[in-house]
């Protein structure tokens, strides 16, 4: 085996219950930290506004996608009945808001759906393969029983040493540097 | 004096002046009664029958609310299902208010088909634009099977019934909770809801055809009851926003009655703004759809005046309705701010309690009045006339009575400010989003 380059990612700590990852959270967020992450293998009610997360931004991409769909529907009935190629159906007029109002809400609801979904991955910089926190050995416990706060290089106050003696402060079980390798 | 003779002191003065208004408003609505039955004027009869149903409309949706939180077990709801089961105390005083209208159509003589003309065989009605009598009227042979005086006092009797036996029940099964705290009671509320549910959807339903549907018997929509349904909860979701934020502000539900409480409720008000619109869109699509004369009229005198095919004061109030009542609730609640700031929840709760009063006036009010030598031979009823002044009178004189009793079960002393000894009641202390 030749060597192996890598680069420091972060600094995690492990916790064996969520109220202790709770209250670790809390303090991770009144130190000032902005660029770090809590993985929990089940959902911790709360834990958004005890990170200091604002609201998602979601929503946003689903109205603009509803708005679109709203519209693009509106469009498809008036380009094929009104301007390409009118005809008289039912005696309802070429074009109106009304007898085609299900095409507008379907595809309302449709783009919309499009929207979030997609706002979603777009947010959340999916698909992605791997993720340099993998490489912690005890990752796949954070699906079982582990708790976990990681602590990124990235962030503007990370300092090595600090960091890591502050989350041994708080709680940690287990604190170690998390490496992603580079080949 | 101390503070707690002061509250009851001050509470006594709340409840005369309710009864009081009760009384005044129904004695006027009464007076109007009296006064149509002589004249022949139909006006106070579609006033009183709006300001009632109101009233009804609310109830039932707190009946079908709690209902559901029970069915589905929720456990974020006791907390409000209790302001809910206040609510429900209402509906004995709501089946003494429709009283007279049954007993009008029984011992009014030649007047008994004064609001619904399908009453008095004899009435005049209008097919295509020539005047005839209901009996000859094919359109009400058909329906006479069902649409008749004994069979229709039945089922009013029968939906009251259910209303009012479900309800007591629903309260005795929380109520009884409260003082020995056996699970057995929340076990018999899931069924007294899963048989109630049904049977409540029912009662709505036909009651929608039979109150509503049928001033207008020759019309008919087998989407109306959902719409009342729809409506009812949507003015219940206002009227449980509006107690348990009035509680919370009074500090009566401080630390119970949570933001995550308040914004569920405002979601489900934004779910069913939705399915208000997707029901009441529905129905005149189909109709429009189809244009079927027999059906069309009903949304053509709501939109033009029948003679001039000018358009009338009704197509304003159902554009207010689209605009109203949907669009502006609809994009309002899509905020998330708007739904867990009180004062912006209040103001909208607000607006739709008046819009839904807007559309069930434009549901009742409008209607074919005979007047020969029209063009058509009838003229749609205006927006605006005496049964405006009428439906305020028993508007507010239903309403004060509700409140009345509603506020007598708060008082009661029979139960606890929340459901304590419920079994959900420490998951719903502790809801959050």
């Amino acid at each position: 085996m030749s060597d192996i380059m890598d680069i420091k990612y972060a600094v995690a700590a492990t916790f064996s219950s969520a109220k202790d990852l709770f209250n670790a959270a809390g303090k991770v967020r009144e130190k000032g930290y902005t660029n770090w992450e809590c993985f929990t293998p089940i959902p911790v009610h709360g834990l958004d506004a005890q990170m200091g997360y604002p609201r998602s931004k979601v929503p946003r991409f689903t109205l603009a996608g509803g708005v679109t769909g709203f519209f693009t529907g509106m469009l498809i009935v008036w380009f094929m009945n009104e301007f390409d190629y009118p005809l008289i159906v039912g005696g309802k007029p070429y074009f109106s808001p009304i007898y085609p109002f299900p095409v507008f809400y379907e595809l309302t609801i449709l783009f919309a759906a499009f929207g979030t979904l997609f706002g979603m991955f777009f947010l959340n910089r999916l698909p992605r393969h791997n993720h340099p926190v993998f490489e912690h050995p005890d990752f796949g416990r954070t699906g079982d029983d582990k708790f976990m706060i990681v602590i990124e290089v990235d962030d503007p106050k990370f300092d090595e040493d600090e960091t890591t003696e502050f989350l041994k402060s708080v709680g940690g079980d287990s604190v170690q540097t998390i490496r992603e390798p580079i080949d | 004096m101390t503070e707690a003779s002061n509250h009851s002191t001050s509470s006594q003065s709340i409840m005369t002046k309710l009864l009081a208004g009760a009384i005044l408003g129904l004695g006027a609505g009464t007076i109007g009664l009296f006064q149509g039955l002589q004249s022949g004027d139909k006006a106070p009869f579609l006033g009183w029958l709006w300001g009632c149903s109101f009233w009804l409309s609310i109830a039932i949706g707190l009946l079908m609310l709690i209902m559901i939180f029970r069915v589905f077990n929720s456990k974020w709801s006791p907390v409000v299902r209790r302001q809910q089961e206040h609510g429900l105390a209402a509906f004995p005083w709501l089946a003494l208010c429709f009283l007279p209208l049954l007993l009008v159509a029984w011992f009014g003589k030649d007047q008994a088909g004064i609001l619904w003309s399908w009453v008095d065989p004899s009435s005049p009605t209008i097919e295509v634009s020539s005047v005839i009598s209901v009996e000859e009227d094919v359109l009400h042979q058909k329906k006479a099977g069902y649409l008749n005086l004994k069979f229709f006092t039945l089922r009013l009797i029968a939906y009251f019934a259910i209303f009012c036996g479900i309800s007591h029940w629903l309260r005795k099964v929380s109520f009884s909770q409260d003082k020995d705290g056996d699970p057995n009671w929340t076990r018999l509320g899931s069924k007294v809801s899963a048989i109630g549910i049904p049977a409540a959807a029912l009662s709505l339903t036909f009651g929608a055809f039979d109150l509503f549907m049928s001033l207008e018997y020759q019309w008919f929509s087998t989407m109306y009851g959902v719409w009342f349904f729809a409506s009812g909860i949507r003015a219940a979701l206002a009227v449980t926003i509006l107690i348990c934020l009035y509680l919370l502000s009074k500090g009566t539900l401080k630390g119970l009655f949570k933001q995550a409480h308040q914004y569920d409720l405002a979601c489900l008000s934004l779910a069913f703004t939705v399915f208000w619109a997707y029901i009441s869109f529905s129905q005149y699509f189909l109709i429009y759809s189809a244009n079927i004369p027999e059906e069309t009229f009903w949304y053509t005198i709501r939109e033009i005046d029948p003679n001039t095919g000018a358009l009338s004061g009704w197509f304003w109030v159902s554009m207010g309705l689209i605009f109203g009542h949907f669009f502006f609730p609809f994009i309002y609640l899509l905020f998330y701010r708007n739904k867990v700031d009180a004062p912006k929840l209040i103001f909208i709760v607000c607006w739709i309690l008046a819009f839904h009063l807007l559309d069930l006036y434009w549901n009742i009010i409008p209607g074919r009045e005979i007047v020969p030598g029209a063009f058509v031979g009838y003229d749609a009823r205006p927006v605006i006339g005496s049964h405006l002044l009428w439906g305020v009178f028993s508007l507010v004189g239903v309403g004060c009575l509700c409140a009345w009793a509603v506020i007598r079960s708060f008082q009661s002393g029979t139960s606890e400010i929340i459901p304590i000894r419920d079994p959900r009641i420490r998951e719903s202390i502790n809801h959050h989003e």
